[in-house]
């Protein structure tokens, strides 16, 4: 019998679900994926549903239930920012104090777990214990990654107190050795900068991301001299009067618009120099704070492998750059770098504990199985979904999916592949994703605008066969999870005729045999695929190369702009039905739009679905 | 009502208690430390 632990992240953002056997992960999912609410903080008992049926279980046969956070250390964090901030802060105080202070409130999340997930009504439920936000980000880091020690690394917004926490990973055992404490955050910094340059606070911050290769650093001295102290160590201290998180109400005030030259700008308003400008400083500085801390973290711990975690290890750019700086040998991300993986990492540490032990190790594997740990869904289901509602669909034999399918690839349509166990974390990575042929200049702005519905400066990104990654990419080691960005190749860039053209008039010029996967600066966030966690994939890459010679897809995940990636069949001939996409390859199924019944909505999708 | 005793809670209890603890040691410790050679809290086993 397998010793099992659920993990449970849920009421800040990204709720998640995730159920430990014998300390391997079986299963994890986000609860947006199944409410559609695009990074849903509310309990999440589907997933937990899903967890259970997964495994076949009930409560009766779980050890342990685990929050990845500490409610009451969290409060003690809350109550010293109000006084900290008093007198100034009597809104903030008046909305958030009563929640805190209520019978059932959030000082006492643990047992508000404990009561939702009785409610369920699938037996008995352990007490739930709580584990420390940092603690579950470390060990969701540390113990799935491949590597009997390590040096490990969170940096995120905030968890109770601590905001960056520097660990040493040995076996079954994570030691911290030091931490950085609310409110000096880097994530908080990237999250101003965020809202400054008007997108979502915790959803918008990889737009932001994204924006940087088109401006210039021009800010980066000024947020060094009046935003941020940092220590060589890569320690830092935030000067707290230029931001307004403290009061509560808002990231950034009167004070960012004095430093940046202006108001912040709108969140549907154009997009100005100022911003791609901004966005590359804040970047810059982001990177310098985390090459820093990266070295630190080898001194101080003597490891030659690196785990990172936290909301700030999604930042992909900087995760390139500490690899490319050879600080390491190699650097291992954990999938769900944010709070959904808090809840893989809460459970993980509870395994730990009661004396699961890490039998991977010394295979040169993860345990994360490819981080393909959702629901999956049969040809039996899929076909009796097509047959319920009349879809006109082809029935494939096993061998002939990859074969189909790259034929239509080669040919310049765009592929929705729906395949196996659902990611978990917020990449896709070929079980629900958007596929397109990285080779046509005009991939990169059809996929923006007809599929995804967003954003024209936006890049997509690559996924490559492991063998051949070299020969696209300078990346120095795998990249199975999408978290790691590096330059394209020299041998597959192409002269840039000077053009003068700067903003997003950048994103014309050609750069490279690859152009809807490389971005403005010659760089992509590479998908490595071996063959081992997900064969159709790679049999699909392969069946593409063999055709084309070209062994690189666009992969991206299969959503329109806002909405959390498909779970379902239906959800997934829905994403098809309502955008550009040529051709949907279901489990063994092969759907031509050009033969589905004309599409038609009672209201307009396009309003409901809240922009991100 | 409610937000009135938030009112008096927040500027007869929460306020003073800031100020004094700001007397002693900023809760927050925001203050930058151009002699400090770190920002590092050690880890011990215990958190406060």
């Amino acid at each position: 019998m397998s010793d099992l632990v659920l993990g449970i992240s849920a009421f800040y953002h990204d709720s998640a679900a995730a159920l430990v056997a014998d300390g391997v992960a079986v299963a994890a999912a986000q609860e947006e994926r199944f409410t559609r609410k695009r990074h849903d903080a509310a309990f999440p008992s589907r997933a937990v549903q899903y967890c259970l049926d997964e495994a076949g279980v009930s409560f009766d046969d779980v050890s342990a239930v685990a929050y990845y956070e500490d409610p009451r250390l969290k409060f003690r964090r809350v109550l010293a920012t109000f006084a900290g901030a008093a007198p100034t802060a009597f809104p903030f105080f008046r909305d958030a104090f009563p929640s805190w202070l209520a019978r059932n409130g959030k000082r006492h999340t643990d047992r508000t777990v404990r009561r939702e997930l009785q409610k369920l009504g699938r037996g008995r439920v352990p007490v739930v214990s709580v584990r420390r936000h940092h603690e579950s980000h470390a060990a969701s880091a540390f113990f799935p990654s491949p590597y009997e020690s390590a040096a490990v690394l969170c940096v995120d917004g905030v968890g109770e107190w601590a905001t960056t926490t520097l660990w040493h990973g040995r076996g079954t055992e994570l030691t911290p050795l030091a931490e950085l404490r609310f409110p000096h955050s880097l994530g908080m910094l990237y999250s101003a900068f965020t809202y400054f340059c008007g997108f979502k606070v915790d959803s918008g911050e990889y737009k932001l991301m994204g924006l940087a290769p088109y401006g210039r650093p021009r800010y980066a001295d000024l947020i060094r001299d009046a935003l941020i102290d940092i220590k060589p160590d890569g320690t830092f201290r935030l000067d707290l009067r230029r931001f307004e998180y403290l009061r509560g109400q808002t990231m950034t005030g009167s004070a960012f618009e004095k430093l940046f030259d202006g108001p912040r700008r709108d969140p549907e308003g154009d997009l100005t120099e100022r911003e791609f400008d901004l966005a590359a400083s804040v970047q810059q500085v982001t990177e310098e704070v985390m090459l820093r801390l990266a070295r630190t973290a080898r001194d101080r711990t003597g490891e030659s492998t690196l785990c990172l975690a936290g909301g700030v290890a999604l930042n992909c750019v900087a995760n390139g750059k500490i690899i490319d700086a050879g600080i390491f040998d190699e650097v291992w991300v954990q999938p769900a770098a944010g709070d959904a993986g808090g809840a893989l990492g809460a459970a993980q540490a509870v395994a730990m504990e009661r004396g699961a032990s890490r039998d991977h190790l010394g295979t040169g594997r993860d345990a994360m199985s490819g981080s393909l740990l959702g629901p999956a869904y049969d040809d039996d289901e899929i076909g009796a979904y097509l047959t319920a509602n009349g879809i006109p669909h082809r029935r494939l034999d096993n061998g002939q999916l990859a074969e189909q399918v790259a034929e239509r690839l080669a040919d310049g349509k765009i592929v929705g592949w729906f395949q196996g166990r659902m990611e978990f974390g917020p990449r896709a990575l070929g079980a629900r994703s958007i596929l397109g042929d990285p080779r046509d200049p005009r991939m990169q702005s059809a996929m923006n605008l007809k599929i995804k519905f967003r954003e024209s400066f936006r890049p997509f990104a690559p996924a490559v066969l492991a063998e051949d990654a070299k020969d696209y990419f300078d990346l120095r080691q795998e990249s199975p999870y999408m978290l790691v960005v590096a330059r394209v190749a020299a041998a597959q860039q192409l002269e840039i005729p000077e053009s003068g053209a700067t903003g997003l008039d950048l994103l014309r010029v050609r750069r490279s045999t690859i152009p809807a996967v490389t971005h403005v600066d010659q760089s992509a966030r590479v998908q490595t695929v071996d063959g081992r966690s997900n064969p159709p994939y790679h049999r699909l890459l392969a069946a593409f190369k063999a055709r084309t010679g070209c062994p690189v897809l666009v992969n991206t995940s299969f959503n329109v702009r806002g909405e959390p990636i498909v779970r379902s069949p239906e959800e997934a001939y829905v994403c098809f039905m309502r955008t550009d996409i040529d051709v949907l390859a279901i489990g063994g199924f092969l759907l031509e739009k050009s033969e589905q019944p004309a599409w038609s909505e009672q209201s307009d999708w396009r309003t409901e679905i809240p922009l991100d | 009502m409610r937000t009135f005793l938030l009112f008096l809670l927040y500027h007869l209890v929460v306020t003073p208690a800031g100020l004094l603890a700001r007397l002693v040691r900023d809760p927050l410790s925001r203050r930058a430390d151009a002699n400090a050679t770190t920002y590092w809290i050690p880890s011990d086993r215990r958190h406060r």
